[in-house]
């Protein structure tokens, strides 16, 4: 359990600044539908591992961030976010107690609020896109969720040894 | 388990300022933050500052894509050879043909002149090239390596040698972001070249189709027209290829015809653009016309300018 260790700040930022490389790498079409949305995997990880270093403050200007990059309005990936990391927080004790797979299961009504808020702020300024595009890739992220945590938590762990 | 053995140095959350207040008041900031970023463009320099310090990530990502292009580079003798020769074929057929060009645009300004009318017809242009396409699938976004040092301009047009491609969107010091024709939220006016019948073409968000809403039944529309924009709006100059028609149906119940058309220029292709600068438009009024008199005394800056009118609309 690496939740009440401090993990260095330098691998916080390595594995964040690696998660929006992967968004913003140019990918084909058919793939970028169901590309993993890397960040919000790693922004909760780091929520829920870090809650005193790392919460709904960090998790919105991470989601500033996204807004930068995808040229959406500025902070609605933000306050997504933010609700996100705000959820996770509630629900800390049931999910550092389970398994990653559980956490999953935990995770995914988390990441579904997550984009239905996304999808909330599209209806109202009037972006349209396809529901799947919207939906999938918080899906697919979440689905790699187990692998992803338990990569993290194992660097983690050896940060922290050393 | 992991966990909860040692329960006295689980870390404890910050009791000064519960979580809930906390969410609350980064949910009115975000509101603010929406409101002001779309309705004035008050955050465009602070979304300009952000990108800036985003730059590092973005040559990160495209540092293995840059090297695979410096890498295509290097062609064999044999293929250097003909292309160099299909090249110099082609300089050679457009050269003739742009002889023929030039003696029409000095017709073009003679008459243009007997006309009083001022309108250049030569424009200015830059190459730039795409550094990105859109890291989100739904949107149709490319980012250029050219930005506001370089004078681009938010709402500037950009074509590639088959028609348009789209219009800048938000500029940086040294990038800009641009919106394809295809996107979802973006419509251009267009009119039917064979007829001059005026419309919107509309992206679809589908790359390689645009579709046109507002016909009738009755419009006089075909397979394989080709669209041009005409120039409304004021946005985009007029008489570029923007699309060919690739299917018109009629749906049984609806007024309108279902119009899907194929953009000209390749915008899923190349690495780059031409960013075209706008024209000042002129009234297309010879001066003996009678309907002038009538705007002049509106507009009394006009009597300085004689003609043109500066397109007011650049940000």
């Amino acid at each position: 359990m690496i939740a009440n260790k401090r993990v260095s700040g330098l691998l916080i930022f390595t594995s964040l600044a690696l998660a929006f490389m992967l968004i913003v790498m140019p990918l084909p079409r058919w793939l970028a539908n169901f590309w993993p949305q890397w960040y919000v995997i790693t922004v909760l990880f780091w929520v829920l591992m870090q809650p005193l270093r790392f919460g709904i403050c960090m998790a919105w200007c991470c989601g500033l961030i996204i807004d930068v990059l995808y040229g959406t309005p500025l902070s609605q990936h933000g306050l997504a976010l933010a609700t996100a990391a705000y959820l996770v927080i509630k629900l800390r004790e049931p999910l550092w107690v389970f398994p990653h797979w559980q956490q999953t299961l935990l995770l995914l009504p988390v990441v579904l609020i997550y984009e239905f808020i996304l999808f909330w702020i599209d209806g109202i300024i009037g972006y349209d896109m396809s529901p799947l595009r919207r939906w999938l890739p918080g899906v697919t992220g979440v689905l790699l969720w187990p692998a992803w945590a338990w990569g993290l938590e194992r660097i983690a762990e050896i940060d922290v040894r050393s | 388990m992991r966990g909860l053995s040692d329960d006295d140095k689980l870390p404890l959350l910050s009791r000064r300022f519960p979580m809930g207040l906390r969410l609350l008041l980064v949910a009115v900031v975000s509101i603010a933050l929406m409101m002001f970023d779309s309705s004035h463009n008050a955050m465009a320099p602070i979304r300009s500052s952000l990108s800036v310090a985003m730059q590092p990530l973005q040559v990160l990502v495209e540092a293995p894509a840059d090297a695979l292009a410096y890498l295509r580079r290097f062609s064999n003798r044999g293929q250097l050879i003909a292309r160099n020769d299909a090249l110099s074929r082609k300089v050679l057929l457009l050269q003739a043909r742009l002889q023929r060009l030039s003696a029409l645009e000095a017709e073009n300004e003679r008459i243009r002149a007997l006309l009083e009318s001022s309108q250049d017809r030569r424009q200015e242009v830059l190459i730039a090239g795409i550094l990105s396409a859109s890291a989100n699938p739904y949107q149709h976004y490319i980012t250029l390596d050219k930005g506001s040092l370089d004078g681009v301009y938010s709402g500037q047009v950009l074509v590639d040698a088959n028609g348009i491609m789209g219009q800048i969107l938000s500029v940086t010091p040294t990038n800009s972001r641009a919106i394809l024709i295809t996107d979802a939220n973006h419509a251009i006016p267009v009119e039917i070249n064979r007829t001059g019948l005026r419309t919107i073409a509309e992206g679809t968000g589908k790359s390689g189709q645009l579709h046109l809403p507002f016909l009738p039944k009755s419009a006089d529309i075909q397979e394989d027209d080709l669209l041009v924009s005409s120039g409304l709006g004021g946005r985009y100059p007029s008489g570029y290829p923007v699309a060919t028609v690739s299917e018109v149906a009629h749906p049984p119940g609806s007024e309108f015809l279902a119009v899907t058309a194929t953009p000209t220029a390749r915008l899923n292709h190349g690495e780059e653009v031409l960013l075209v600068w706008r024209q000042k438009p002129a009234l297309r009024v010879p001066l003996g016309n009678p309907a002038l008199a009538t705007i002049v005394p509106l507009a009394p800056e006009l009597d300085e300018l004689k003609l043109p009118v500066a397109a007011s609309d650049a940000p």
